[in-house]
C-alpha cells in the first residue's frame, strides 16, 4: 500500500511540476467578484481575500455587491459585468439555478464563471471553490472529538434537521471515520439528536442529552444555531460537559474557552478570505486558460498550494479549500469582529 | 399635453414648440439626453448594444407602470402588483414543469395575474369605502402567501425545459422582443389614457369621483376594468422574469409596485389623482434605466444608486411646486 502511495504522489508531483512554474499572473486581466448581498460580513471578507489576491497578481479586481439578497438582483450585476467585458466572473450565487440565462450569456462571450462559497447547476459554472469537503468537516469533528474527551468516553451528537441532507453527510462522514481507525475505539456515540435549527428545541435537547447521559463528555454540534444553544445551556448550569462543532464566531465567543467557566475549548468554520483567495486563483488560472474548469486538472493558488478539481456531487466540478478553520481562544477575539 | 402643474383634464389644443420644451415632458426628454450624455462620459462600454442587452429585466417593469399610470390617474395605489408577479411567475414555471405546450403556460401566466387583478378589483368595488392602499396590501401578503405555501420549502421553483422561456427572452438583431413589445403596449395605452373618452372619464375619476360618478360615469366598471388589467400586465411581466431566471422564488418582484409607483410620479403623474400623462411615465421610466445601467458599468455602489435615485424622485415631486411658489410669490410682489 505504501509503495503505490509513493508512487502516486511521485506521478502526481511530475504532473504538477511545470504547473508550478508555468503559474501566469493575472497581469491586465479584470476580475470580478459578485457578493450574496452588500452588507454581508461573510462575503465581504471573502471579497476581500479575492481583491488582495488579484491585486497582488497585477490585475485589477471589481467587488460587486447586488442591490438586494435575491438572485433578480445578481442577474442585473452579471449582465452590466459582461458590458464591461470583464475576463472572469467568481460569484456567490443567491439561487442555484436563476442565474443559469445570465451566466451562460457571460460564458458565451468568453467570460470564464466560477462559483464561491454558494454553487450554481453545473451548466451555469465552470467550477466551484467549495469552502471545506464533507470527509474533512467529518475528520475534524472527529479529531476535536477525541481530543476534548481525552481519547474514550460517551458523546453525542445534536444536528438541526434529519432530513438536512449537509448535517446527515458530515454525521456519516464523523460515523465511518470513527468505525475506520482503531484510536478512536474509546469513543462512544450515544445519540444522534435534533433540534430542528430552533434555539428553544436545540436547548431543550440539550438539556434532554444531560439528563439521560450522566457520563456524556462531549456534545458536537455541526450546526451554528444548535452549538450556539447548547453552549449557553453548558455554560449557564456550569457543566463539565464540554462542546465543539460548526459556529459563527460571534455568537460563539463568550463560550469559547480554556478553562471550566467556559463550555466552547474550540469549534470550526470556514475562514472566508482564504475562500476568496482560493476563487481568485481559480478565476486567474481560468482567465489564463491554465485551467478549463474539467475533473483533473491541477494549478497552483500561491501560498495555498496545490489544487486539483474534482467530481462534484452536483455532477459538476469543484476545488475544496480545505480543511475547516479552527476558532480557538487565541483568535475569537479578532474573529468575532468579522462575522 | 397636460402639463405636470396643470388641472386640465384632456388634451389641450395648443401645442407650440415653447409650450411643449417647458411642459414636465419636454423637460423629461431633455433629463433623458442629458443621462445619456453622461452615462456615456463615465463609462466607455455605455453604448446601444450592451445598454439594450442590459435592458430587459427593467422593461419587465414598464409592463407594471402602465396600468399603474391608470390606477394613480384615479386617485388610487395598486401595492399588490410585486406578488401578483410573484404568483404568476410561479404558477407559469410550476405549469411548464408539467409539460404543457408553452401557449398555455403564457395563458396561464397571464390568467392567474387576470384574476389576481379582478380580486383587487372585486374587492375594492363591492366595498367602496375601504382604502386601495390598505386592501392591496392585504392581497400583497395574501397573494405572496399562496406562492411561497407552493413554492414550498425550498422557496424556489426552476424550469425543467426552459426552451419556451428562452425563445421569449430572444432579440432581433441587437434589440431584444420585450422592447419592441413595451413600446407598443405604451403607445396602446398612451393612447387610451390621453385620447379617448374612456381614458378622460379616468382622469374625470381621479379629480373627483363623485362628480364623475353623478355624470353617469360607470365609475365601479372602470375600477374594476383598471385593477384587472393591472393584474393581467403584471402576469406578463412575470413571464419575463421568468425568462431572465428560468425560474421564480419567494423574492420574485419583491418591490416592483414601488418601482413602477416612482417611475410613474418621477414623470410627473401625481399620487393625488387627475393629473399627469403617460408620456411623462414613460419617458421617465427610460431615464431612470439607463441612469442604472450607466452608473451600474462604472461599478457605484448599487446602495449609492438607489440613493441618487430617491433623491432624484424629491426633487422630482418638489421642483413643480416650488416652480408654482416662485411664480405665486411674484405676482404677490408685483401686485404690491
Amino acid at each position: 500500500m505504501n509503495k503505490k502511495l509513493v508512487s502516486a504522489l511521485l506521478c502526481a508531483a511530475m504532473v504538477v511540476a511545470p504547473a508550478t512554474t508555468a503559474f501566469a499572473s493575472a497581469e491586465g486581466k479584470v476580475c470580478a467578484i459578485v457578493t450574496k448581498s452588500a452588507g454581508n460580513p461573510f462575503n465581504e471578507k471573502e471579497a476581500e481575500g479575492f481583491q488582495e489576491v488579484i491585486e497582488a497578481e497585477g490585475g485589477e479586481a471589481i467587488v460587486k455587491h447586488p442591490e438586494s439578497a435575491t438572485a433578480d438582483a445578481q442577474v442585473s450585476v452579471i449582465q452590466s459585468l459582461i458590458s464591461q467585458g470583464v475576463d472572469s466572473i467568481c460569484i456567490a450565487a443567491n439561487d442555484v439555478n436563476a442565474l443559469q440565462a445570465s451566466l451562460e450569456d457571460a460564458m458565451a462571450e468568453g467570460i470564464k464563471v466560477c462559483t464561491v462559497d454558494s454553487t450554481v447547476n453545473p451548466d451555469s459554472r465552470m467550477t466551484h471553490v467549495n469552502q471545506a469537503g464533507v470527509q474533512e468537516i467529518g475528520q475534524a469533528l472527529m479529531d476535536a472529538v477525541l481530543d476534548i474527551t481525552g481519547g474514550e468516553g460517551q458523546w453525542a451528537i445534536l444536528s438541526a434537521t434529519s432530513q438536512a441532507a449537509n448535517q446527515n453527510a458530515w454525521i456519516e462522514a464523523m460515523q465511518s471515520i470513527m468505525e475506520s481507525d482503531e484510536k478512536y475505539a474509546g469513543l462512544e456515540l450515544v445519540e444522534v439528536a435534533y433540534g430542528d435549527d430552533e434555539p428553544q428545541k436545540s436547548t431543550d435537547q440539550t438539556q434532554a442529552l444531560l439528563q439521560k447521559y450522566p457520563d456524556l463528555k462531549v456534545v458536537c454540534a455541526p450546526t451554528t444555531v444548535g452549538i450556539a444553544a447548547a453552549a449557553k445551556v453548558l455554560q449557564d448550569q456550569g457543566s463539565s460537559v464540554k462542546l465543539t462543532g460548526l459556529g459563527l464566531p460571534s455568537e460563539m465567543a463568550e463560550y469559547i474557552g480554556d478553562d471550566d467557566a467556559h463550555s466552547c475549548p474550540y469549534m470550526f468554520l470556514w475562514n472566508p478570505i482564504d475562500l476568496g483567495r482560493l476563487g481568485a486563483y481559480a478565476s486567474i488560472a481560468l482567465a489564463n486558460e491554465e485551467i478549463t474548469g474539467a475533473a483533473g486538472e491541477k494549478f497552483t493558488a500561491g501560498d495555498l498550494g496545490e489544487y486539483e478539481i474534482v467530481e462534484a456531487s452536483d455532477g459538476g466540478t469543484e476545488m475544496i479549500l480545505g480543511a475547516p478553520f479552527k476558532f480557538d481562544p487565541s483568535n475569537i477575539d479578532e474573529w468575532k469582529e468579522v462575522y | 399635453m397636460a402639463g405636470k402643474s396643470g388641472r386640465s383634464i384632456s388634451a389641450t389644443p395648443e401645442n407650440t414648440l415653447k409650450k411643449t420644451i417647458f411642459s414636465w415632458e419636454g423637460v423629461l426628454v431633455i433629463l433623458f439626453i442629458a443621462v445619456n450624455i453622461f452615462c456615456m462620459t463615465i463609462s466607455d462600454v455605455y453604448n446601444l448594444k450592451n445598454v439594450l442587452r442590459e435592458m430587459p429585466k427593467y422593461l419587465a417593469e414598464i409592463f407594471l407602470l402602465l396600468p399603474m399610470a391608470f390606477i394613480l390617474v384615479l386617485g388610487e395605489i395598486d401595492i399588490s402588483v410585486g406578488s401578483i408577479v410573484c404568483l404568476s411567475a410561479t404558477v407559469s414555471c410550476m405549469v411548464c414543469n408539467k409539460g404543457i405546450p408553452f401557449i398555455c403556460v403564457i395563458l396561464v401566466g397571464i390568467l392567474v395575474g387576470t384574476a389576481c387583478g379582478m380580486v383587487n378589483g372585486a374587492i375594492l368595488t363591492k366595498f367602496d369605502e375601504l382604502p386601495p392602499m390598505i386592501v392591496t396590501l392585504a392581497t400583497q401578503i395574501i397573494f405572496r402567501g399562496i406562492a411561497e405555501i407552493a413554492l414550498g420549502s425550498g422557496g424556489s421553483v426552476s424550469l425543467s425545459n426552459a426552451d419556451g422561456f428562452r425563445a421569449i427572452a430572444g432579440r432581433v438583431g441587437i434589440v431584444p422582443y420585450i422592447f419592441f413589445l413595451v413600446i407598443i403596449f405604451a403607445v396602446i395605452a398612451a393612447v387610451i389614457l390621453g385620447k379617448t373618452t374612456f381614458g378622460r372619464r379616468v382622469y374625470a375619476m381621479g379629480t373627483n369621483r363623485l362628480t364623475a360618478y353623478y355624470s353617469g360615469v360607470h365609475v365601479k366598471k372602470i375600477r374594476f376594468l383598471i385593477y384587472t388589467v393591472m393584474g393581467a400586465l403584471a402576469g406578463i411581466c412575470a413571464l419575463f422574469m421568468v425568462s431572465s431566471s428560468y425560474g421564480a422564488n419567494t423574492t420574485t418582484g419583491s418591490g416592483f409596485e414601488m418601482d413602477a409607483i416612482a417611475m410613474a410620479v418621477f414623470g410627473g403623474i401625481s399620487s393625488t389623482g387627475g393629473k399627469g400623462n403617460l408620456a411623462g411615465g414613460i419617458i421617465s421610466a427610460f431615464i431612470i434605466v439607463c441612469l442604472r445601467i450607466g452608473l451600474g458599468q462604472v461599478n457605484m455602489n448599487p446602495q449609492l444608486i438607489l440613493l441618487i435615485l430617491g433623491v432624484l424622485l424629491i426633487c422630482a415631486v418638489a421642483l413643480p411646486n416650488v416652480i408654482a411658489e416662485i411664480k405665486n410669490a411674484r405676482k404677490v410682489a408685483s401686485r404690491k
